[in-house]
């Protein structure tokens, strides 16, 4: 009994495990060895949990329960039908699950490990190195339907409301909207042609790809809001930007900064490089798009409000002025919506 | 002290609210049931409240795994397990059925509000009562699928005389 044990150990451990233990290559092992029937699910999310915990990598209990149970098919350990756990697993679904765990052991995201992952209740395809949805964005879309929901109804209800969405890294905000407001339309801006690509492939995925536009742009270039101009007008402006201040970037988890698009989270001195830009694009013509939109809801960092805030009282010319500050789940000032006033 | 004041007047309760019993019953309850934990409060006495009443927020307690540090763009968490808390009738639903703490929230509150209305209300709660009609439609459905088939019987049997008799 004791043997068997000690196989399966070095069997299972990842390159390079502490003790020395050598680590078989898994296709030399015979698919038909009686070794296969002996494990269950919760013996290897156990195992991997150990693992993962000795290795220093963050959330090991979630991540080898997230790997075990996109292996036997579901999307979390709570999904899987119960009696999935204590049944014996194939040597396909083993060597699955150890390749997938020796990427969690390098310190990638769970997200690019399953190369999916949800938000607002809509599975997108993950590919590093897009930017991968965080949780406290999906409040900023029930945020936005909330003012949806509130806005009159004109009569003879148009098709609306027309979107921007600037950084559309996967798609996550885009299409989460257009699924939820069935006529509005979106116009989706990024200037990585990975995350132009991805969204097109999450829009066809979901089959919305005919109410989305997906423009590769980058607000922070001179004149380039005119190729929007087409378009017409966009009745609210939609973004997740760089926000991170830069002197925070060095801070980030292994987890970002080996694997996602660090432009993507890097928002410059104070983390306004990008902010400013929206609220302020660098079109010098009066009738350029700002005349139309009348919203903007952005994400950024909990220290923007005061700074988003001065910064607006500085440009009067923008007349743009904060309305109003949502927190996330945790407390922390997370969420701006900022309107037009005047003419 | 009524149960009727349980919902009414939760401060006050709280206060001389007794202790779960039962811990017990509630490790049993993880493992048997795995997509939520309830710790209930024994009360003597009737139970009178609004049918299904509508969770009051300021009566919840919530807590997820909030992941250490800035949170937002600089952290990228997986864990999004929900604890709710009823605290007027101490009923607790840990929720993490899905990806999204979002949703796991929302989840969490209907589990709960369901949870609360069956205390509340017990043979009267709404839940008790799709079950009790479900039941019943199931049992609608068993007896017409019976006579069905008897009249189909009969029919065949009628066929196999006429074709007999020729």
């Amino acid at each position: 009994m004791k043997s068997w044990g000690r196989m399966l150990w070095a069997l299972l451990s990842g390159p390079g495990r502490k003790g020395g233990i050598q680590s078989w290559a898994f296709s030399s092992w015979p698919p038909h060895s009686p070794l296969a029937g002996l494990v269950s699910a919760t013996q290897l999310v156990s195992h991997w949990t150990t693992v993962f915990e000795e290795r220093g990598i963050p959330e090991a209990r979630e991540s080898s329960e997230y790997i075990v149970a996109h292996v036997l098919g579901a999307k979390t350990g709570m999904s899987l039908r119960p009696a999935l756990w204590t049944q014996p697993l194939t040597p396909q679904q083993l060597q699955c699950i150890q390749e997938l765990s020796s990427l969690r052991l390098q310190r990638m995201p769970v997200q690019y490990i399953l190369g999916e992952w949800d938000f607002q209740g809509l599975n997108l395809k993950m590919v590093p190195p897009v930017f991968i949805p965080r949780p406290e964005t999906e409040e900023l879309i029930d945020w936005v339907l909330e003012e949806e929901a509130q806005r009159p109804c004109t009569a003879g209800a148009q098709d609306g409301p027309v979107i921007l969405e600037v950084g559309c890294g996967s798609g996550a905000i885009a299409l989460s909207l257009l699924s939820r407001l069935p006529r509005s339309q979106v116009i989706a801006v990024d200037k990585e042609d990975a995350a132009i690509c991805l969204t097109q492939e999450n829009a066809q995925r979901l089959q919305l790809q005919d109410r989305i536009r997906i423009v590769p742009l980058d607000v922070t270039l001179e004149k380039s809001w005119t190729h929007l101009l087409p378009w017409g007008p966009m009745d609210l402006v939609i973004s997740n930007p760089p926000y991170v201040f830069h002197q925070d970037m060095e801070q980030l988890a292994p987890e970002i900064c080996r694997y996602e698009d660090l432009a993507a989270l890097d928002g410059g001195k104070e983390g306004m490089d990008v902010i400013t830009h929206i609220l302020a694009p660098s079109t010098p013509a009066p009738e350029g798009l700002w005349v139309w939109v009348k919203s903007v809801f952005l994400e950024v960092d909990p220290r923007h409000p005061e700074l988003v805030s001065s910064w607006l009282r500085s440009r009067p010319d923008l007349h743009l002025y904060l309305v109003a500050v949502r927190k996330d789940f945790c407390g922390r000032p997370r969420f701006l919506h900022i309107r037009r006033s005047g003419p | 002290m009524g149960a009727s004041a349980l919902l009414r007047f939760p401060t006050s309760l709280t206060r001389t609210c007794t202790v779960p019993r039962g811990l017990r019953r509630w490790e049993t309850l993880t493992f048997l049931d795995r997509e939520t934990t309830v710790i209930q409060v024994q009360m003597a006495g009737k139970k009178s409240c609004p049918s299904l009443p509508a969770l009051d927020e300021s009566e919840l307690e919530e807590q997820f795994v909030k992941g250490h540090g800035p949170g937002g763009q600089a952290t990228n968490k997986t864990s999004n397990c929900v604890v709710l808390k009823h605290i007027p009738s101490g009923i607790v639903v840990k929720c993490h059925q899905t990806r999204s703490v979002d949703q796991n929230r929302k989840l969490a509150r209907k589990i709960l509000q369901e949870k609360v209305d069956v205390f509340c209300n017990g043979e009267n709660s709404l839940v008790f009562k799709e079950k009790r009609e479900a039941e019943k439609k199931k049992q609608e459905r068993k007896k017409r699928a019976k006579e069905t088939l008897e009249k189909k019987k009969f029919l065949k049997e009628q066929w196999e005389l006429s074709k007999s008799a020729h």
